[in-house]
């Protein structure tokens, strides 16, 4: 029984009369304590699918289930850590952090409450920058105090947003690392969005590729066989991982053929809202 | 209701104060005048802490000298004088009871009692002082002048100056499709009916208030605007103007700058022409009865003070009065200028100083005295002008100048001076019923006497005239 | 240590302090050097520039109404208005002074009296001299012109009689029937005419050259005149500050109240009789509250220019705080819902421009209908009892001044909330919808902070425009303050009023740029993202 769920989803952006149909007629299937990586071109509708399992973006049609109950709003349970971070800049790390948990767990005391921040602190590395402002932060502190404040939040589903696309290699191997670890300490269901092969064969349980826009939809599911955990250096070595890999490149391949690519990347995505002009009087 | 102000002794405190506070003052100093026989009485006040209000102009100087030569801390009040933007604020802040009471044009109290503008009732216990405005020209207009009447073209013409050699320029000007402006500072000030009357005397029309023309210009061959005071010099010299009414030391600044040539002064308009009086709210009279006549009496001792002559019969006080009017927060003029007027002298032009001793009057000629038909003569003028649209009958006059004028404190103050000694029983007409005896010292003869308003309305040729049956009325 | 004092200097705005810093712990000298001379020397360099034109320059630009005063003048202005602050000040504390201190004071007010008397004879015989000088100069200097004067005006004179009797004469000679000698006399009557007028023009030109050498400036008589006028106004401060020690001093008044109270109670002790002992008791009653009133009283000084600053300030204070309180919610809500912010906007755009002359009177009228009796009333009272800003006599014309200061700044923080409230990140909203944050919580720690930076922008605009509008609103309200002096200024006239007027300048120059820079450290501790706030 699959414990997140995506019944024939569309989603479309634009007035009726030139909808661009961004997501259409999406399934997903993800188990719980499932690792899945969605993989997918730039601008083939990925953070739409986020939003949608968010509950951020309600989609056109279709359903989000989760435990078998369609959910609409979003909320603490399915956790996103988003991808430019979206920490809010006036609050401290620590300040960040508490925001979600004294939301999500309002009973604690402030004592308590502050363990709790600590404890998360510690568990993303971020000890020592606890007093700081985003913005006096390095983009990968930033990435483990969102990671920190999602994960404090102790979400049901973890939505994992591109979180490592704007990051250097090496810190982006760090997070890949500690995100794993994490998430193997304390199992839970994650969906993780990535343009990133090898990111998504290090870290995943099953990738399943998305289509190139418009009208992406999920294709194919490939599982990711390999025994955890898994070594980042012995990996390019072997033999199941390489064939995974020509496989999965393989078939994007082919899209990149077949469905003039260079038109679907062309057509830039409509952003999600847009935004408010403000007339001044 | 028996009337409280009357001089009633028992209302006040009788006490050899200061002989009591000399003695006590470790080092008595001889500043202070001496006392004179009579003991210190005083009112009984309801307020001590007082705000009075002024423009800054030389004739504010009986407030500011009751405050700086302490005649008013000396009746136990401590007054705050503060400087209004301009005569309608003052007013207004004087109705608010922002003011407690203030420095007033005479046709203000009358003009607030009876309801044109600002409504309240306003009375006043004491009339400040007599004359002290001139009429200035422009230096262009002057010369026209001087070339209509040659006689003019003197380092001193003959005065009184007359608006004969003005008329043919209106005329000029009416042919060009113009009208000569001329500034005055209120439409209820003295200024404007003097500047009115100047004119109408030679037969130029100043022009009619009516219900719809408040600006006073209906049939005006010269055309009369509202200028602060202050404004006066600047306005003339940007041409907006070309001539002016107005008090010291604004025709003094005109001669000092350069920029116009006083043509006359109010004294040959109508010799010792009251001037303005001291207004108060009649509610605050009311609730403040003794503060009332404490006022009045320190009022009364700084326009004596004011008006002391030596034995040659030079004042002997003014120069001293004018270094304190030239403080900024008083009148602020230069020294010099303010000099000029209050001891008794008057530029012309700069070749052209005469003496001109009445030319500011603070207390002699019995000036101070709140007389009914000094208000009369303003209510004819509001009459003759337009600014009461309706008849009114002779006895109206006389019950509106009761409502205003009142002498009844005046004499309530002046009797506790005369037993204090500050007064001579002559100084004050006790008893009087109120009117000046007849006189036609104007400039165009024609006899004033308060008891006939009608009558004097009707002696006029410009102006409105009302039906001779409401003399009797 | 260093960086701490780097810290403080970068928020609180004063960046031209940094190389000062960084130079005096060795860092970099060549640059700090540099830094230094284009942040601080240069400024230096061309304010002096502009001082030293401006002293050049004012003296060749005279009006009739005044000339443009030099800088060494408005610093004498300057001077000036805080001598007398200073002596407004020294007569109210003389009213109050008891004992010793009062006593030491008259002693040195007399002695000071008694050393500047003779001087004052001194400056009067120096002014007698200089103008007596002057009138020798000028009658010297005018004397050849005087002479051409009488000489040409005689001759003029005598021109225009004898053309005009041979004109006469030839007149008389003409037949009726003459017409061409007729006319030909009219053409030469024009003629006589227009050299009359010509003769009188020249003469006209000959009196305004006498005039000019008349009304040129002599420094010998200005300088004694105003030597005479420091010593004859210092002359009468000492005279009424005397007073004010001794007779009109608040506890010698008292104290002589009381002595007259013991002697009223031994009257009364004595008296014979009913009607004697009640009035001799309400005398008694009388006296006592005299006294008790004295013992309370306040010298009523007048306002002077530094209490006007202290008042304005308070004033754009007031009236800011209210604009703030009105418009910071009315742009949130304009920010958050744009129904409302639809329904607000004909009124942001109707009054947004109205000027302060227009709202000051309204603001005049509804002040006094809320308060008729200034005397009494709560609010008035509540100011009175206040510390600090109790001697500032809050009235009606200061709380119309202030209400017209709120309207005029106030649309500058609201559309700036609006603004800020209204462009809120995505980002941030998608966090908030995440966390379920509740409405409230949302406000409060999601939107405002967001938009704080935003809102501080407009409040800094806001309080520059109020410190503007302030002004004009005192000036017509005549409400005591900045604007009250200049007009005062203004209508004074005197030869020193219009560097008086400068020194104003100066002053709300100075006190805007203080305020300004207040609100940009503000708006550097609210603001989150270090983008640059000002320069």
């Amino acid at each position: 029984m699959a414990y997140l769920e995506l019944a024939k989803v569309s989603k479309g952006f634009g007035p009726p009369s030139q909808r661009t149909a961004v997501l259409a007629d999406v399934e997903l299937a993800v188990d719980e304590n499932e690792f899945v990586a969605i993989l997918g071109f730039s601008g083939s509708g990925k953070s739409t699918l986020v939003g949608i399992l968010a509950g951020l973006i309600d989609p056109d049609e279709g359903d989000v289930m989760l435990a078998n109950k369609v959910v609409v709003d979003p909320g603490p349970e399915r956790g996103v850590m988003f991808q430019n971070y979206s920490l809010l800049p006036w609050l401290t790390v620590e300040g960040n952090i508490a925001l979600a948990v004294r939301k999500v767990m309002p009973g604690l005391s402030r004592v308590e409450r502050a363990e709790y921040v600590q404890r998360y602190v510690d568990m993303v590395n971020l000890t020592g920058s606890e007093a700081k402002c985003p913005d006096e932060l390095s983009g990968g502190m930033r990435q483990r105090a969102s990671l920190a404040r999602t994960l404090a939040m102790r979400p049901n589903v973890l939505l994992l947003d591109e979180p490592l696309s704007a990051l250097d290699a090496l810190t982006r191997a760090n997070l890949q690392d500690e995100i794993v670890r994490i998430w193997e300490e304390d199992k839970r269901t994650v969906v993780m969005i990535t343009n990133d092969v090898d990111e998504a064969a290090l870290m995943a349980d099953r990738i399943i590729v998305l289509t190139p826009g418009p009208r992406a939809t999920l294709g194919p599911s490939f599982d990711v066989d390999l025994p955890r955990p898994r070594d980042r250096a012995g990996l390019n070595r072997d033999r199941r991982f390489q064939a995974l890999r020509k496989r999965i490149t393989g078939y994007m391949l082919n899209f990149t053929k077949t469905q003039a690519g260079d038109e679907a990347r062309s057509r830039r995505r409509m952003p999600a809202i847009e935004p408010r002009v403000f007339e001044a009087a | 209701m028996p009337y409280r102000y009357k001089p009633n002794l028992r209302r006040c405190l009788t006490a050899a104060f200061f002989a009591m506070a000399a003695a006590v003052i470790a080092n008595p100093q001889p500043l202070l005048a001496a006392p004179p026989s009579g003991e210190k009485v005083y009112s009984e006040l309801e307020k001590e802490a007082l705000r009075f209000g002024f423009i800054k102009l030389t004739d504010c100087a009986p407030i500011v000298m009751a405050k700086e030569k302490g005649f008013f801390e000396e009746e136990g009040l401590q007054v705050e004088v503060i400087a209004q933007p301009n005569w309608k604020t003052l007013l207004d802040n004087v109705v608010s009871g922002e003011l407690d009471g203030a420095h007033m044009l005479s046709g203000q109290p009358l003009a607030a009692t009876i309801g044109f503008g600002t409504k309240a009732h306003i009375i006043t216990p004491f009339t400040m002082d007599l004359n002290g405005n001139g009429i200035t020209v422009s230096n262009s207009i002057w010369e026209q002048m001087q070339s209509n009447d040659p006689a003019l073209d003197a380092p001193q013409p003959k005065h009184p100056i007359t608006a004969e050699a003005l008329k043919p320029i209106v005329a000029d000007k009416l042919a060009a499709g113009e009208k000569l402006q001329m500034g005055m500072v209120f439409p209820v000030s003295t200024h404007n009916y003097e500047l009115r009357y100047w004119l109408a005397s030679a037969g130029i029309h100043p022009g009619m208030y009516t219900k719809s023309d408040i600006g006073g210009r209906t049939d005006a061959e010269v055309e009369l605007s509202v200028t602060p005071p202050p404004m006066m010099p600047a306005t003339l010299e940007a041409g907006n103007i070309q001539g002016y009414c107005v008090g010291e030391p604004w025709n003094q600044q005109a001669v000092a700058k350069g920029i116009g040539v006083p043509v006359t002064t109010n004294y040959d308009i109508w010799k010792n022409n009251p001037e303005k009086v001291f207004g108060i709210t009649k509610r605050w009279a009311d609730d403040h009865p003794g503060t009332t006549v404490a006022v009045v009496k320190a009022l009364i001792r700084a326009g004596k003070w004011l008006d002391q002559t030596d034995a040659d019969g030079a004042f002997v006080n003014r120069e001293e009065a004018a270094r304190i009017l030239s403080r900024t927060d008083y009148v602020g003029a230069d020294f010099e200028v303010i000099k000029n007027s209050m001891t008794g002298y008057f530029y012309f032009q700069k070749s052209d100083k005469r003496a001109m001793p009445d030319f500011n009057v603070f207390f002699r000629h019995q000036c101070t005295y709140p007389w009914y038909s000094d208000g009369i003569w303003f209510l004819t003028q509001m009459r003759r002008w337009g600014q009461i649209s309706e008849s009114k009958p002779a006895s109206w006059y006389l019950d509106v100048a009761k409502k205003v004028y009142r002498p009844d404190i005046y004499e309530a103050a002046a009797r506790v001076l005369v037993t204090e000694g500050y007064l001579e029983e002559g100084d004050v007409p006790f008893g009087s019923d109120g009117f000046k005896p007849e006189t036609d010292e104007f400039i165009d003869g024609i006899a004033y006497d308060g008891r006939k308003p009608i009558e004097y309305i009707r002696a006029h040729e410009i102006g409105n005239k009302d039906p001779v049956d409401l003399a009797a009325r | 240590m260093k960086y701490k004092i780097l810290k403080a200097i970068d928020v609180s705005g004063l960046t031209f302090l940094a190389p000062i810093v960084r130079l005096a712990t060795g860092e970099e000298p060549d640059v700090q050097i540099r830094a230094i001379m284009q942040m601080i020397v240069v400024p230096i360099v061309a304010f002096a520039v502009f001082v030293g034109l401006w002293s050049q320059l004012a003296p060749r630009h005279k009006t009739k109404s005044g000339e443009v005063p030099t800088p060494a003048v408005v610093w004498d202005a300057a001077q000036g208005i805080w001598t007398f602050h200073a002596r407004e000040g020294d007569k109210e504390t003389a009213y109050v002074l008891a004992g010793e201190q009062r006593e030491s004071a008259l002693m040195a007010a007399k002695d000071r009296l008694a050393e500047i008397d003779p001087l004052t004879e001194l400056a009067d015989r120096q002014v007698a001299d200089a103008e007596q000088e002057k009138s020798a100069q000028v009658a010297e200097l005018t004397a050849p012109l005087r002479t051409k004067l009488a000489v040409v005006s005689e001759r003029y004179g005598a021109d225009q009689a004898a053309r005009k009797a041979r004109w006469m004469e030839r007149a008389d000679r003409t037949a009726v029937s003459d017409t061409d000698a007729r006319l030909a006399l009219l053409g030469a009557w024009n003629e006589h005419d227009l050299r009359t007028r010509e003769e009188r023009e020249e003469l006209k030109n000959l009196r305004a050259e006498i005039d000019t050498v008349g009304a040129q400036a002599f420094p010998a008589l200005s300088a004694a005149q105003k030597a005479q006028t420091a010593i004859a106004e210092e002359r009468q401060f000492l005279r009424k500050r005397i007073e004010v020690l001794t007779a009109y001093n608040r506890n010698e008044k008292a104290r002589a109240g009381e002595q007259q109270l013991a002697d009223l109670r031994s009257k009364y002790l004595q008296a014979d009789g009913g009607a004697a002992m009640a009035g001799l008791a309400a005398n008694i009653a009388r006296t006592r509250t005299r006294v008790e009133s004295i013992r309370e009283s306040n010298y009523a000084r007048p306002y002077t220019l530094p209490m006007q600053i202290l008042r304005s300030l308070l004033c754009v204070f007031v009236g800011f705080l209210l604009g703030s309180l009105i418009a910071i919610p009315i742009g949130i809500l304009c920010g958050l819902s744009p129904t409302f912010m639809a329904a607000m906007m004909p009124f942001i755009a109707l009054f947004k421009p109205v000027s302060p002359i227009v709202w000051l009177p309204i603001a005049l009228i509804v002040v006094g209908g809320f308060i008729p009796d200034p005397d009494d009333h709560w609010l008035i009272n509540g100011f009175a009892g206040l510390p600090l800003v109790g001697w500032m006599k809050i009235n009606p014309a200061f709380l119309a001044s202030a209400i017209t200061v709120a309207l005029c700044s106030m649309w500058a923080t609201m559309v700036n909330t609006a603004l800020g409230v209204a462009s809120i990140d995505d980002d941030h909203t998608n966090v908030a919808r995440m966390l379920r944050l509740s409405a409230r919580e949302r406000l409060f720690r999601i939107v405002l902070p967001s938009a704080l930076p935003l809102i501080f922008a407009g409040l800094r605009i806001s309080l520059s425009v109020g410190w503007m509008v302030l002004i004009a609103a005192e000036l017509l309200s005549s409400s005591e303050g900045i604007g009250k002096y200049v007009w005062d200024m203004f209508n004074n006239g005197a030869s020193d009023s219009f560097a008086k007027m400068f020194v104003v300048v100066f002053v709300v120059g100075s006190i805007g740029l203080a305020l300004d820079r207040i609100m940009i450290v503000f708006q550097r501790l609210v603001s989150f993202d270090g983008a640059p706030t000002a320069i």
